[in-house]
């Protein structure tokens, strides 16, 4: 089974924490995952099938016209950011 | 006062009359939106004055509706009912919006969501928990449950929501009204919060199928900002709904829905919903229907539950990552990036979303994407070929949209049995090919509603709609809303 | 002593109008926040949809590198948190990317290299950062601006391969004009993978990566640095730790960023909003069109058929414009010797003198060729064209219309220098004696003389020749 600390790590990894009985859950919710998919692992003939992303095969996509439209006001761009200076979102200092 | 409970035909009817103005009919939905809020929670925000009405006139014009809380809409909160988004009001309009409000219609409220469409219960928003307007300790079902509610009761003749694994047709069928989600692409999900992009649809409730045509050809349309925006058929669904359905084809999945394969189970209220299933199915030949049992293979069909977790859990965690907090949404607090990013999303989401979140991060990790990811992705168009397969003889698939009714609060699935493993997640099966789907109520069980769903071939809107219709008529459960409400 | 093996992965900002997945304006903009779109800014609801001019200037950049092109056009997305990254992910090309196994030719020294090209793929840049005391700023004009990433093989060897092929890069992405690859407005970036190996061994040594080095002289820097600091480590006895690198062009010395041990996995996979577009061959064979001749092919040319030298066909390519200019007078039937000594000597000094391009100059390539003839064929001297074409490009004059003005007309008629010969030989016996004698350089003052008495005008080559004569006969 998963550990609980890897867990905690991929849940790190996606900037966030969860409480200790949370981790119990996704292990167990895991652990059914990937006895289902085992399951599907023994359909006949999958391994030979090409993975779906799109549902249907879209024939009719059109590139985009480089043309220049739809900008935001700067007021629009900062409008939703807690912290504001020089017109830019300001956060704490980013060090590489 | 009272058209709210209406259809659009009505409605219009009375418009056009000058038995009614819009104003009014706005004050109307307003005033119910408010009375029911605190029983039903249907709504995130209401909104108490009318936008202003800038559009040409179309059957929609000057008649109220809800849209679920994650379309944007410029100007006004919208929060996909997640703390993180708490205090987020877009600066851009979702093309969904922007096209209703081109059509007049009038926008009454934002509707509660399970929080970012993620969940099949109306339980999970940050405002609280969405009820049954049939019964109040019952679920709704999710995630559109604001939307379906808001319908159920009557506030509003149609709603719009979204539908990722069934998140339109399932809160429809309990709450007894109309669910439709049309094609993949065939309406414009720009606007609309991703949960999983090759899945999500854009869906709406009705009170009955031709008011479902009505939005449909509203709403459709090539967008520029959705490369996957389906170039429009030019059609018009509503003039083709009660076309001739002699001699068209429906199947079932025998599975789902043979008696004998739920021996052993003593569940009296699935029994109950497939014998109605079958009396529907009897009604439908007695219109011209031919109704045929087809087998799928079980592993097949015991694969879309988990298929649809891995790749809408996978999708989810990427489309989410977004919320950060730093551009826009509520930020944590911290000295460093990370810590404020770290603290904005542990209080942000609630715990079912990060689980989710976690599993769909470890479905695309390296080490497991070829068994996890990639393997739900070959079931997808394992599923998908075997319908359309099957769609060269039949016209659509019929069964019921849920094994039962809407479930207590509190209520545990057991999320690997029979009845839950296929019958509750057949659903998906319209999502993972695009095809137009709509569910509509067929009886009730213990009082509460039941529907059927009809799942047609791709691009075929009209032919689901038509046939929907056909059978709409016959089941006399037209324009119903929640008993004892009104 | 040991073997330097450099593999470079240069980051390209496509030149376009709007963004790579949004319509927001393309544009370097010291104005913080003023071209951004919701797509841009991560907004919940969004959509990418591809520009259809990137995509085509970054198949035109594989296509020139000589890549293999996919058969359609598909994106990937590459999860990772970075505040300069909205989305929380970049949508770039893993799957297919718009070029595979290609290759570019370098010239070190005189001699060729074939440089492979892992991969080029078409992906979107991301947000700039700032940094301040205590805190950063986030600018996302930058958000969205098209991007390609070429993937060498490790098959430098030398800071010099390396800068060759920095340099021959740059100049393909401006023949095929799809970018202004400025190294100093961030438009052209360059990370650098380097490691030492035994000499006569063919295990590899530890890889260093150089991240972010802003102009093509640094790279230069960090690779000669790296290769001193590796050296040192190695004859040491001590072992080069897998990490990441930066390099401080103040101290012209390379840190360490971070320690490689942990990689993160990136999680890939395909962009579901972004519907594959196939492409046609007809679709290809349009872009492949595009591409001009570029330099290493034209220096070949200019050697093998014009007969230049390395050196001067090198300076004509620098510019495709230049090169372009040479091969106009060429055609318009020029010497290409004369050409091309005439555009390296007088033009582009007029060009660096002034700063100008050489699109700019008054001198079309057809007059240039004129005004070759008209020395060809001794109308004018080679002193006077040379004189003629100063004017023309600073006056902005006509040469031919300079020539007729300032009278400057070459004598070629025998019997008018014969007749300036005769009376300077008649007026300098005394030279014409020491010539005689055997003093043949006092040919020269005879000449001059002849060049005063006809202002400038008469043919030297036709006086010289003419005074041997006329002397012989007394």
């Amino acid at each position: 089974m998963i550990s609980k600390e890897k867990l905690k790590d991929y849940a790190s990894k996606l900037m966030f924490d969860m409480e200790d009985s949370e981790y119990e859950t996704l292990q167990s919710e895991f652990e059914i995952i990937l006895k289902q998919m085992d399951l599907i692992g023994q359909i006949e003939g999958i391994s030979e099938v090409e993975p779906m992303t799109f549902p249907y095969v879209i024939y009719h996509a059109k590139l985009r016209d480089d043309v220049v439209k739809d900008e935001l006001t700067k007021e629009e761009v900062l409008y939703n950011a807690k912290q504001v200076k020089n017109e830019q979102v300001m956060v704490p200092k980013v060090v590489e | 006062m009272d058209y709210m409970d209406k259809s659009i035909d009505e409605i219009r009817k009375a418009l056009d009359n000058n038995e009614i103005t819009s104003e009014k009919l706005f004050k109307e939905a307003n005033a119910l939106a408010h009375k029911y809020q605190e029983e039903y929670n249907c709504f995130v925000t209401i909104l108490d004055e009318k936008e202003e009405d800038t559009s040409n006139k179309t059957i929609l014009s000057g008649i109220p509706y809800g849209l679920k809380d994650n379309f944007s809409t410029k100007g006004i909160l919208t929060t996909a009912s997640s703390n993180i988004l708490k205090d987020y009001v877009p600066v851009y309009d979702a093309t969904v919006y922007k096209k209703l409000k081109q059509a007049g219609a009038v926008l009454v409220g934002k509707t509660v969501l399970d929080e970012l469409a993620m969940g099949g219960t109306g339980t999970t928003a940050h405002t609280g928990i969405v009820r049954n307007p049939w019964d109040k300790t019952r679920m709704i079902g999710g995630s559109s449950a604001g939307s379906a509610a808001a319908v159920a009761l009557g506030i509003v003749p149609f709603a719009i929501g979204s539908d990722t694994g069934d998140s339109v047709r399932k809160p429809a069928a309990f709450g007894g009204v109309v669910g439709f989600k049309p094609t993949y692409g065939r309406i414009s999900r720009y606007g609309l919060f991703a949960f999983a992009s090759s899945l999500d649809h854009v869906g709406y409730f009705t009170r009955n199928v031709k008011d479902a045509a009505y939005i449909t050809d509203i709403l459709k349309g090539q967008d520029e900002l959705d490369m996957t925006s389906l170039p429009d058929d030019g059609k018009k669904y509503v003039d083709t709904i009660d076309n001739e359905i002699k001699g068209r084809k429906l199947f079932y999945i025998k599975e789902a829905v043979d008696l004998e394969n739920y021996k052993d189970n003593d569940d009296p209220e699935l029994k109950e919903t497939l014998k109605k299933f079958y009396e529907t199915i009897e009604l439908c030949k007695q219109i011209g229907f031919e109704v045929e049992g087809v087998s799928i293979d079980r592993k097949l069909l015991n694969a879309l539950y988990p298929s649809y977790i891995a790749i809408s859990c996978a999708e989810a965690t990427s489309n989410n990552a977004n919320l950060t907090g730093i551009p826009f949404g509520s930020r944590g607090d911290g000295k460093s990036i990370e810590e404020i990013m770290f603290n904005a999303r542990t209080n942000g989401f609630s715990e079912l979303v990060k689980r989710r979140f976690v599993l769909g991060s470890l479905i695309l990790q390296k080490e497991n994407q070829e068994k996890l990811f990639l393997n739900a992705g070959r079931v997808r168009r394992m599923i998908v070929d075997k319908m359309n397969k099957l769609f060269e003889k039949y016209d659509g698939l019929i069964m019921p949209t849920s094994g039962g009714v809407a479930p207590k609060f509190g209520d545990k699935t057991d999320r690997l049995s029979d009845r839950y493993l296929i019958l509750e997640n057949h659903l998906v099966i319209g999502n993972f090919g695009g095809f137009p789907s709509i569910s509509i109520p067929s009886g009730f069980v213990n009082g509460l509603p039941i529907s059927i769903n009809i799942t047609g071939r791709v691009f075929e809107d009209d032919v689901v709609l038509n046939m929907a219709y056909k059978i709409e008529e016959k089941l006399n459960y037209k324009n119903q809303i929640a008993k004892g409400v009104k | 002593m040991y073997k330097v093996v450099i593999g470079l992965e240069v980051h390209c900002e496509l030149q376009t109008n709007s963004k790579v997945f949004s319509s927001s304006k393309n544009t370097y903009s010291s104005d913080p926040n003023s071209h951004v779109s919701a797509v841009d800014l991560g907004l919940p609801g969004v959509l990418p949809v591809t520009n259809e001019e990137a995509v085509k200037k970054a198949l035109k950049s594989a296509m020139a590198l000589n890549c293999k092109t996919p058969d359609e056009i598909l994106f990937d997305r590459k999860n990772y948190f970075y505040p300069d990254l909205p989305k929380g992910f970049q949508i770039t090309q893993v799957t297919k990317p718009m070029g595979k196994n290609g290759y570019l030719m370098i010239n070190v020294d005189g001699t060729d290299k074939k440089v492979g090209i892992r991969q080029l793929h078409l992906e979107e840049d991301t947000a700039s950062l700032d940094h301040y005391g205590s805190y950063s700023l986030i600018d996302y004009n930058r958000s969205g601006i098209p991007l390609i990433e070429i993937v060498t093989e490790p098959c430098m060897n030398s800071a010099e391969e390396a800068l060759a092929f920095l340099e021959a890069l740059r100049s393909v992405f401006l023949y095929c004009e799809v970018s202004e690859a400025k190294s100093d407005k961030g438009q052209m970036r360059c990370d650098v993978n380097i490691s030492l190996m035994e000499e006569n061994s063919t295990k590899m040594g530890t890889k260093v990566e150089i991240k972010n080095i802003n102009s093509f002289g640094n790279v230069k820097e960090a690779i000669k640095y790296e290769i001193k600091r590796q050296t040192e480590i190695l004859q040491s006895g001590g072992t080069v730790v897998q990490e990441t690198r930066r390099y401080d062009d103040e101290d012209m010395k390379t840190y360490s960023m971070r320690n490689k041990v942990d990689a993160i996995d990136y999680k890939y996979y395909v962009e579901p909003n972004l519907v594959p577009v196939k492409l046609s061959n007809e679709y290809l064979e349009e872009i492949r069109k595009e591409i001009p001749p570029l330099q290493y092919e034209r220096i070949n040319k200019y050697m093998t058929d014009y007969g230049l030298s390395r050196y001067d066909a090198t300076i004509l390519v620098k510019e495709k414009a230049i090169a372009e200019y040479f091969e106009e007078t060429i055609k318009e039937g020029a010497d290409p010797k004369l050409s091309s000594n005439w555009i390296t000597s007088v033009i582009l000094g007029h060009l660096n003198k002034y700063e100008l391009s050489i699109t700019d100059i008054f001198v079309t390539p057809k007059m240039l060729t004129n005004l070759i003839k008209m020395v060809n064929d001794k109308v004018i001297s080679s002193k006077q064209g040379k004189e003629v074409l100063y004017k023309a490009l600073t006056e902005e004059k006509e040469p031919a219309v300079i020539v007729k003005e300032s009278g400057m007309k070459q004598i070629v008629d025998d019997n008018v220098i014969e007749k300036f010969v005769l009376e300077v030989l008649d007026e300098n016996p005394n030279v014409v004696l020491q010539y005689k004698n055997g003093k043949t350089n006092v040919i020269d003052f005879l000449v001059g003389q002849v060049m005063k008495k006809s202002r400038g005008q008469a043919n030297p080559a036709m006086t010289m020749k003419m005074i041997k004569e006329q002397i012989e006969k007394r």
